[in-house]
């Protein structure tokens, strides 16, 4: 009798085997989160570095190296999330999701750019579920989520087999100890020796040529290595398996070379892929759209744009708004990233030109979608102005006037009409603004080169060179945080990371460095020092006040006097109007590093449009209350590298 | 007074029958020697003659406790050499035994004490492979399936045994090799996988009428479940030391302690160092060098029930601990790791009819933290405090066997749960189970013919796309379906060994199953599997399947 009943085990089994995994098992409703993407503060976070919350996707790491892994993961962001929403961050932006190569001369792929496969998650990362997990955890908080995706090369996949022998040949050449002074020998570089690899060869405009003893062989094969421990696997989806679609002429070395801007590998061994084809076209497409329909994020922050034809934009962002608005998501935005400090060539990506009829009808004829017109990207990462104003102003105290000038050229550079189921604003008003990033060293680095050079602290103690650093950074943090656009805040900046360039930018946010001025280093996550409660103050300032997240700029004082004159490093501008209403506020910065100074010349008194005898506060120092004068003149005096946020009394 | 129960017992039979239910294994410790039947108790030692039992006896139950033989020898002064060993009193062999009752290589009893040196063992070894030609492995998606396609294994066991008249105390001295697959004649390498499973001196009635002290290095276990090769409840690897003491009423409780060190660098990191005193070359010198304590206490009792039969009970429980270390993570950089803990808790009942081997398992066991993840194995896939807690393995199991005339049925199912402490689900966090049946019918004496069948299913913790973009944690099925004719010269019986047998293994395996398998490993392409092979199998003699 009872083993009759056995008959029922299977059943019971069964019921069994569906016991239930706490997991994401419905499939993700899209839908649009965003609302305006003016009310955005991004946050970048690398998420190797971030905060290890899952060991289970611990592999191969060497935290002592910061080159390679470190176990940063997505759930290790998620537990962070109210660290950040402390903060008052609304808009996460995380590194590439994507599978990539492991790792490639002792380098890991631990920042996401050297995709191998565009289907699978990247598994340090976490698995699908994680980072679903954590796009959700984002929303229940209100806060928005930017992928980050390249579409102009996928990682070392192959090498080019310049010498048939089959095998990669790395050579390094030479004594690397060239006399100082002596011509560089041709083939060699400024240290005296020759590096050739086959994986990353010099730009050849004709491809990449073999060649053995007896002189040229013709195009190099290329040979994809399979080797499943370093990640060099299958590339996916299998049109990366496809040689032709690889443009094959090596390593960008003359960025001003249009050819190799966009034909060349990125430096590496980075393949750049021809990004013309309509194959590759879509492929993109479909591959970077199904990781939004996966887990619902609200836009994607594009690597190397300019390394890619402007075809390739019209198409990708068009297709991709088009597909993601058919499932439900509007408002996707999307910003690219040019690393160039050619303001022109930035906004390039942003505009809406149309090309010529008949290049037009070559892109559309590679599907039956809808027309494609001159729309581009939504945004761009403002390099300029990291250049022209953080690190020039900012930090080396050049003259205030480059920034309105660089300002002023918005409008010319950048789009100025919002591109069709697009973010709704115009390109030139939500421009993403930045100190720093993971590409280049943080501010602080930087800074601190120039204070400890400035003969003025020249036997000060290192704790006042920290405090002048300080505040170096946090007049920095006014100008992002109250500038038209989107702020986008490095991870660690509010903790005031310092480290150098790539990967010293890198730093892991569980092992924070002593503030300014300190000894000891805070606990990890530490939400009272001195930065993070001034960023905050500065966002919290930012949402109140929709001056400073809506209103048009006008560039009320700026000079180009950096001497001992009276209003060397002043510069002021407004947020009002626009779509503000009446909300005002005046910034003001004395970004001169040895004097006070005015907002005043040679017997000319800076004007604003705040009504005389308007009461302005700043919410920075006190509410410390100034009145405008007459025609609006307020004649103001700041410490050196110092900044105000003024507003009407009544909005405090 | 004692009521027949036997109805009862049938009840309580086909009851456990009915609530059969997925099957649970443990987290696939090393594969550990097969064992015979699950004995309802381990037999007290007695001193008296094994008698003979009738055909059918049972060979589970527990038998009272026999008189103690003389205590210590008062007379004997302290300061004298140690009394040498005497031959055991009364133990008398079996001048016939019957045909179906313990005698010196019955498989269904544990060996009696007796003086002298006595060899045992167990060992399985297969030639084999599918139908193509390519080498038998194992096919099992579970961590514990059919063993009809497991590898090689033998375990060679020496004992010597003494009754010490001057104390009254009894020992075993217990030597386990245990060798691995391959062997020389099937790669012709001159070399075997060895390892010694059993290292211990055990003592019996020591000072004191049922109680036993035992060192060592030792295979301390308890009920298995045939068909799976699973020690489900209770199945420890130990080197430490153990007291056991039975009561009167034949109620038995054990404890046991013992230390370990997994290669591991959770456990044990070594560094190189400069020898002192400007010396030469290398030092290396351990930073972190912490070890495991296991330990263990079991409380069984048996209730006979009528002429034959009983019923068991077992309580169970672990404690696993590990203390705090430092380790080095790069030059003279040191960090600490902290120490970490677990507990298992489990039940077992049983009910036997004595008869032909009948009976009936049924075990519950939870292990928690550190002692989810095994006695033998480093915790993977920590929490980011490095610890194991919220890591646990849940496990049901149902087992039995059932005989008449020349019939039998074997069975054995489980159903378990293991989650480690990582909060996301990934590979290693899985709902599994199987049962297994193996009907088969004796002929002539000596021989048979076996079925078996089996339904295994298993679920990871990773995703998979069921349908576009719905993601669902894989769920993977197999089917496993045998035949085996064997000859047995020891005759009918489920346990009865030796046996050379054919075998003959269906396998089918569905798309999730075969996706567990790496690109172009054949159990990726294959949904329908098939391997042929002949073998053998035997034990006898051994104590290591009844301990």
């Amino acid at each position: 009798m009872q083993f009759r009943l056995l008959a029922f085990a299977p059943a019971l089994l069964a019921a069994a085997g569906c016991l239930h995994f706490d997991t994401l098992e419905e499939p993700v409703k899209v839908a649009t989160h965003a609302k305006d993407w003016r009310e955005a503060v991004i946050y970048q976070v690398l998420i190797d570095r971030f905060d290890d919350g899952d060991d289970g996707n611990n592999y191969l790491l060497d935290r002592e190296n910061m080159a390679r892994y470190h176990g940063g993961d997505w759930i290790g962001l998620e537990n962070r999330l109210d660290y950040i929403l402390e903060l008052g961050v609304n808009t996460l932006w995380i590194s590439p999701v994507i599978k990539n190569i492991e790792t490639d001369a002792n380098v890991d792929g631990y920042h996401g750019y050297w995709a191998v496969d565009l289907t699978q998650p990247n598994a340090h990362f976490g698995n699908l579920d994680d980072l679903r997990s954590l796009v959700q955890a984002a929303h229940e908080r209100d806060m928005l989520v930017v992928i980050d995706i390249v579409a102009n090369h996928m990682g070392q996949l192959f090498f080019y087999d310049m010498n048939l022998n089959g095998v990669p040949d790395i050579l390094l050449q030479g004594t690397g100890t060239r006399p100082q002074g002596t011509p560089v020998p041709p083939g060699f570089d400024q240290s005296g020796f020759t590096h050739i690899t086959e994986y990353d060869p010099d730009f050849n405009p004709g491809g990449v040529q073999a060649f053995t003893s007896l002189g040229p062989a013709g195009p190099a094969p290329i040979i994809f290595p399979f080797d499943p421990k370093s990640g060099h696997v299958t590339p996916m989806p299998a049109i990366f398996q496809n040689p032709d679609v690889y443009n094959r002429k090596g390593r960008t070395f003359n960025y001003d070379d249009p050819q190799q801007l966009l034909t060349g590998d990125f430096p590496g061994g980075l393949k750049d892929v021809n990004t013309t084809r309509c194959d590759v076209k879509q492929a993109f497409v479909d591959s970077y759209a199904r990781w939004i329909e996966l887990t619902d994020a609200d836009g994607f922050r594009i690597d190397t744009v300019k390394h890619v034809e402007r075809e390739f934009w019209r198409y990708f962002t068009q297709r991709v708004r088009q597909r993601l608005a058919a499932r439900g998501k509007h408002k996707f935005f999307m910003f690219g990233e040019a690393f160039d400090g050619r303001d022109e060539l930035v906004g390039s990506f942003t505009k809406n030109d149309l090309p010529s009829d008949e290049e037009l009808a070559r892109e559309n004829s590679c599907d039956d979608g809808p027309e494609l017109t001159g729309d581009q990207l939504d945004s761009a990462f403002y390099f300029p102005q990291h250049y022209q104003v953080f690190r020039d102003v900012f930090q080396d105290a050049a003259s205030t006037d480059r920034i309105a000038n660089l300002w002023a050229n918005k409008t010319v550079n950048y789009g100025t009409v919002a591109p069709a189921d697009s973010a709704g604003v115009a390109p030139h008003k939500v421009l993403v603004n930045f100190i720093d990033n993971h590409d280049v060293a943080r501010f602080l680095y930087f800074a601190r080169a120039r204070v400890d050079a400035d003969p003025a602290f020249a036997g000060k103690s290192l704790r006042d060179k920290e405090l002048r650093l300080r505040a170096m950074l946090q007049n920095a943090l006014l100008m992002l945080m109250t500038a038209e656009g989107i702020p986008c805040l490095y991870y660690g900046t509010e903790l005031e990371y310092r480290g150098g360039n790539d990967p010293s930018n890198r730093e892991d946010m569980w092992r924070p460095y002593p503030y300014l001025g300190d000894t000891a280093a805070p606990p990890a996550f530490d939400t009272t020092g001195p930065t993070f409660v001034f960023t905050k103050k500065l966002i919290e300032m930012r949402k109140k006040l929709a001056a400073l997240r809506r209103g048009d700029t006008t560039v009320v004082w700026s000079t180009s006097r950096t001497g001992d004159e009276s209003d060397a490093g002043i510069f002021a501008f407004e947020r009002a109007g626009g779509e503000a209403g009446g909300n005002y506020a005046l910034v003001v910065f004395n970004t001169n590093q040895h004097h006070d100074s005015r907002t005043a010349f040679d017997g000319t008194t800076m004007t604003t449009s705040a009504p005389a005898g308007a009461v302005l506060v700043d919410v920075l120092d006190g509410n410390k209350q100034y009145t405008v004068g007459a025609g609006g003149a307020l004649d103001l005096t700041l410490p050196p590298v110092s900044g105000m946020l003024l507003v009407p009394q009544q909005d405090v | 007074m004692r009521r027949d129960l036997r109805p009862v017992l049938s009840l309580a039979v086909a009851f456990l029958g009915a609530a059969v239910s997925p099957a649970a294994a443990a987290q696939s410790p090393p594969a550990p020697p097969t064992t015979s039947q699950p004995t309802a108790s381990t037999p007290p030692v007695t001193p008296e003659p094994t008698e003979a039992v009738p055909a059918d006896s049972p060979t589970e139950v527990a038998t009272e406790p026999e008189p103690a033989p003389d205590g210590p020898d008062e007379a004997t002064p302290r300061e004298a050499p140690p009394p040498a060993p005497v031959p055991e009193p009364a133990v008398k062999p079996d001048k016939k035994p019957a045909a179906r009752g313990p005698h010196p290589h019955d498989p269904n009893s544990p060996p009696g004490l007796a003086d002298g040196f006595h060899f045992g063992s167990y060992g399985r070894v297969i030639a084999g492979g599918d139908a193509a030609g390519r080498a038998g492995r194992n096919g099992d998606i579970v961590a514990r399936g059919s063993r009809l396609d497991e590898a090689n294994y033998a375990e060679l066991e020496l004992r010597r045994e003494d009754y010490w008249k001057s104390t009254g105390a009894y020992t075993r001295i217990v030597a386990t090799t245990a060798f691995a697959n391959p062997i020389f004649h099937y790669n012709g390498q001159f070399a075997a996988a060895l390892a010694i499973r059993n290292l211990y001196l055990e003592v019996r009635n020591a000072g004191l009428k049922g109680l036993s002290f035992w060192a060592g290095a030792r295979m301390y276990r308890g009920d298995d479940i045939y068909l799976l090769d699973f020690w489900p409840l209770d199945n420890l690897n130990t080197v430490g030391g153990g007291v056991g003491y039975t009561f009167k009423t034949g109620t038995e409780l054990k404890f046991h302690a013992g230390l370990n060190q997994p290669t591991d660098p959770y456990y044990r990191q070594t560094i190189l160092r400069p020898p002192t005193y400007n010396q030469f070359g290398q030092a290396e010198v351990a930073i972190l060098d912490r070890q495991k304590l296991v330990s263990s206490v079991k409380l069984s009792h048996v209730w006979p029930i009528g002429a034959s039969g009983g019923v068991k009970g077992i309580l169970y429980g672990e404690l696993h601990y590990v203390p705090e270390g430092q380790r080095e993570v790069e030059n003279k950089v040191y960090e600490q790791v902290p120490k970490d803990k677990g507990f298992v808790g489990g039940a077992q009942i049983s009910a036997f009819t004595g008869k032909r081997s009948t009976y009936v398992n049924l075990t519950a066991r939870f292990a928690s933290g550190l002692a989810a993840y095994g006695e033998l194995n480093a915790p993977r896939q920590l929490r980011p405090d490095r610890l194991t807690t919220g890591a646990y393995e849940m496990l049901v199991t149902l087992s039995g066997n059932w005989e008449r005339g020349p019939f039998g049925l074997l069975m054995g199912s489980y159903y378990r749960q293991f989650r480690n402490a990582s909060r996301t689900l990934d590979w290693d966090d899985l709902n599994e189970g199987i049962v297994i049946v193996r009907p088969q019918v004796w002929f002539a004496k000596i021989a048979g013919v076996a079925l078996e069948a089996s339904y295994q299913a298993q679920q990871r913790g990773v995703a998979t796309e069921a349908e576009p973009d719905l993601f669902k944690p894989v769920f993977a099925q197999m089917g496993r379906f045998g035949l085996i004719p064997f000859i047995t010269p020891g005759g009918p019986g489920a346990f009865q060994r030796p046996h050379i047998r054919l075998i003959y293994l269906l396998t089918v395996r569905d798309a999730a199953a075969r996706s567990f398998y790496p690109a172009d490993d054949k159990f990726a392409r294959r949904g329908v599997d098939h391997f042929i092979g002949v073998g053998a199998e035997w034990w006898f003699g051994s104590t290591s399947y009844f301990r």
